[in-house]
């Protein structure tokens, strides 16, 4: 498990370095002159000139990118100089929104997907699996901006139950998980179709396996083996779908942290990409690509802990 | 005037409370959260966050905004329909010479937390620091041929011009640039003020907690010289999608926004419950450039034939929804230098347009349009393709992301800027005609004058308009300079606009004559 468990940080450690060198790369190569974007018109030659001098954006591609890797490697994310604050404030004032936003996704994703891929394999062929099915298909198929509008104007316009805008009052958790439920329903709604599929999937294979014939014929209530014994293992295959799938959140949380106007690394980067502030876009990618990258790491090593097949093979 | 007092239901969370929590949501499928909301809060939305609280970083409405609740000017706007200003914290103002203007502060006015009373001295440090090459300010061209402040004693001092500076009234003053800072507290944060919140303020209010990329929440400033403001609380909440905001205001969420022109019509149709919507001319203008220096445009005929085969009220209709007017210029009506009427007739001449193009020798051009891409300027694009195919033209669009075409006709960004051949471009503007042609000089060439025009005649009178204090004679320079680009055949003025603004019925909104919020002068309905 030890060498396991190395390799797969040496590959995330190695994903993170690339990811983020080819991004930077490309950020600094798109077209878009980030002192003219940045300051705008009234900003004179000689505040360009100095901006541009602050920015490094004269040097090399490669010397940029050593500075960049030079600084993080020392801990420093760098400076946002158009708002004069460093890099790291920024980004990790943002973290905390969009990790609540995604794990808010998670849980809406694991605990409908779970419980409608179940209950499909559970009444396989039955008139509400195929309404299951049905779900679970729409579901994945309604990108998460219209999940998120036609919730604001059904929840929030139509029948008021919550608020449309913002992260909540600071250090008021109910006020907090409020704010939280409908942003994070709108990512997660789509997840929860391909989880109930492959629950149902994994269910239906698992409930052929001999060990639960065996269980069966000891006697064990129905509903015994297959939510005790049966869905333990079925919902395996989930967990690593959702660890992967984190990458797709953290796309889907930049809708919604614009659509009900939350802070979060999602905004940060859509503004900073546009704005061409190269030092928060790098900041908060790294970030974001960590952040990824650790959650599918960790969904690979608790995969490989409760099933030593995945090492194994590995 | 909202606000969501759930979260008072959860003072702490431990697992007993958060079984609460879950029936409290489950109550709240029961109760309209309406019912928790107070009166006392104004929710007001910004379509970006402000940058910070310090004016050498201001770089446009957003921070004039912010600034506005929390620090004071000589003079500020009057709300209301028509440009004017109002006293602040001047007792009286003049002009005393063509390149003087003398003030006397109001009696105490006071910083607050304990900074004492605001003096000329405090106006001085205020003025000078942008004209301090380290500083870097970013709207140091506001202030003109500002030198100095002379001050004459601590309640009055004399404002020094290297020349007459006719928009030190109508921009330096009462705009951004005429913010006043306290000079005690700004020395003691370093000579900036880049502070989690300001060290003192001298406004109605003061700022209570910037929450990072969400809000900037303001309360009473209890040291404030004035009438108390209205409102305990002011919340300026950054909403960058339009129908977001909109979407707020129906559910109660914000009390004052800023609407895009397609959900006008709509709104007037349908007006929701409790709420007002407002027009007003904005300032902003619209138009269609064509580079000068492209071969493609060589001759004049050709770039006749085009603005010819543009057919302004056609993009009206489909882009603004029949909300704007087109606009004859880029001077809006009401300010000095607005034009009555275009050269060009707004309607399209494809008859003439084709006439043109057969004297050039061409029997089909080829162009392309560069465009931002927002639904505005892309179905403004559209329909001129659809429509200049009538005069044999062929018009490719090219959008593109802000950031990659706000620097289309940087000269500091690559070669693109010599290839440019049409684009579709929206400016803000301040109520002065000289910051709407101060982007169409020769120097600007490179910079912001895509269309590359130069002319001898507009640059001089763009420098003579500056400095002429008569209002009849620059009303004549402005137009004859707008005439200027529109013969140059490299300008197709489409529209300033109009800001639709929708606000709660519960609150008597005060904004600017192009609708812009003066969230300061806010009061209950």
């Amino acid at each position: 498990m030890l060498t396991y468990t190395l390799q797969r940080v040496a590959l995330a450690l190695a994903i993170v370095f690339v990811a983020i060198s080819a991004l930077f790369t490309i950020m600094v190569t798109l077209p878009g002159d980030p002192t003219t974007v940045l300051l705008g018109p009234r900003a004179t030659p000689e505040i360009r000139a100095e901006f541009r001098l602050q920015m490094g954006l004269d040097n090399p591609i490669y010397v940029q990118l050593a500075d960049f890797w030079g600084r993080v490697l020392a801990g420093d994310l760098g400076t946002d100089y158009y708002r004069n604050r460093p890099v790291a404030v920024a980004v990790f004032s943002a973290l905390p929104h969009t990790t609540a936003l995604v794990f808010g996704a998670i849980f809406w994703s694991a605990s409908l997907g779970i419980v409608l891929g179940a209950f499909s394999a559970d009444n396989r062929n039955s008139l509400l699996d195929r309404v299951t099915g049905v779900l679970s298909v729409a579901f994945i198929a309604a990108p998460s901006f219209v999940v998120a509008l036609y919730a604001l104007l059904l929840f929030s316009v139509t029948l008021r139950w919550f608020p449309t805008i913002g992260a909540g009052e600071p250090g008021d958790i109910g006020s907090r998980l409020y704010h939280l439920i409908l942003p994070s329903l709108a990512i997660g709604l789509a997840w929860v179709g391909y989880v109930a599929r492959i629950v149902r999937a994994s269910m239906l294979e698992t409930l052929s396996e001999s060990y639960i014939r065996t269980a069966r014929a000891f006697g064990l209530p129905r509903r015994v083996v297959i939510y005790n014994y049966a869905l333990r293992v079925a919902i395996l295959p989930a967990v690593q779908v959702l660890g992967v799938g984190i990458g797709g959140m953290l796309s889907a949380a930049v809708f919604a942290e614009i659509v009900f106007s939350r802070p979060g690394i999602g905004s940060l980067i859509y503004d900073s990409v546009s704005g061409r502030n190269y030092p928060v876009v790098m900041g908060s990618m790294l970030v974001a690509i960590g952040f990824f990258v650790t959650c599918a790491l960790i969904a690979d090593l608790i995969n490989a802990a409760l099933d030593p097949r995945h090492r194994t093979k590995s | 005037m909202t606000d969501h007092r759930l979260s008072r239901l959860f003072p702490t969370l431990d697992r007993r409370q958060l079984l609460a929590g879950a029936v409290g949501l489950s109550a709240a499928s029961a109760l309209p959260i309406t019912a928790w909301a107070q009166g006392t809060t104004l929710n007001v939305r910004s379509y970006l966050e402000p940058e910070d609280y310090d004016p050498l970083d201001a770089s446009g409405f957003l921070e004039e905004m912010l600034y506005g609740c929390i620090y004071r000017k000589l003079i500020q706007y009057v709300p209301g329909d028509e440009w004017a200003w109002q006293n602040d914290l001047a007792e009286t103002i003049k002009q005393s010479s063509p390149t003087t203007i003398t003030f006397t502060l109001k009696p105490g006015q006071m910083w607050s937390d304990g900074y004492g009373e605001i003096t000329a001295e405090d106006v001085k440090f205020s003025m000078e620091r942008h004209m301090v090459e380290e500083n870097n300010s970013r709207i140091k061209p506001d202030l003109g041929p500002f030198t100095h402040v002379e001050v004459t004693d601590s309640h009055s001092g004399i404002i020094h011009m290297e020349r007459p500076f006719a928009p030190i009234w109508s921009i330096a003053l009462p705009y951004l640039a005429g913010t006043i800072l306290c000079k005690r507290a700004t020395e003691e944060a370093g000579g900036k003020i880049t502070t989690a919140v300001p060290p003192t303020v001298s406004g109605p209010y003061r700022v209570s907690e910037h929450r990072l990329g969400e809000r900037w929440v303001l309360e009473r400033n209890p040291d404030y010289s004035g009438a108390a403001p209205d409102f305990d609380r002011v919340d300026i909440i950054a909403i960058v999608d339009e129908s977001a905001a909109e979407i707020a205001k129906e559910a109660g969420d914000v009390d004052f926004t800023a609407i895009g022109p397609g959900s006008v019509q709509r709104l007037q149709e349908n007006p929701p419950a409790n709420s007002q919507l407002t027009l007003h001319p904005a300032l902003s203008y619209t138009w269609v450039g064509l580079n000068l220096n492209n071969p493609k445009f060589e001759d004049i005929r050709v770039r006749q034939a085009i603005m010819h085969a543009i057919d302004v009220p056609s993009i009206m209709q489909a882009a603004y929804f029949d909300v704007a007017e087109p606009s004859t210029g880029i001077i809006a009506p009401g300010l000095i230098g607005h034009r009555e009427k275009t050269l060009i007739p707004q309607q399209a001449d494809f008859a003439r347009a084709r006439a043109l193009l057969d004297e050039a020798g061409i029997d089909r051009l080829a162009i392309k349009i560069d465009v931002l891409n927002n639904v505005t300027a892309t179905t403004s694009a559209q329909v001129m393709q659809a429509m200049m195919t009538n005069a044999g033209i062929d018009l490719e669009i090219s959008v593109h992301e802000s950031g990659s075409f706000w620097s289309l006709g940087v000269a500091a960004d690559g070669e693109r800027w010599r290839d440019l051949e049409l684009t579709f471009k929206r400016f803000s503007m301040t109520p002065d005609p000289y910051y709407a042609t101060a982007w169409f000089v020769t120097n600007q060439i490179g910079d912001w004058n895509w269309e590359q025009f130069s002319n001898e005649e507009f640059d001089r009178l763009h420098e003579e308009a500056l400095s002429e204090t008569d209002n009849e004679k620059r009303d004549a320079m402005y137009r004859r300079m707008q005439d200027l680009m529109e013969e140059s055949g490299a300008y197709r003025f489409i529209t300033h606009e109009v800001t639709a603004n929708l606000y709660a019925d519960t609150i008597t909104p005060a904004t600017r004559p192009d609708g812009l919020p003066m969230v300061q002068f806010f009061r209950r309905a």
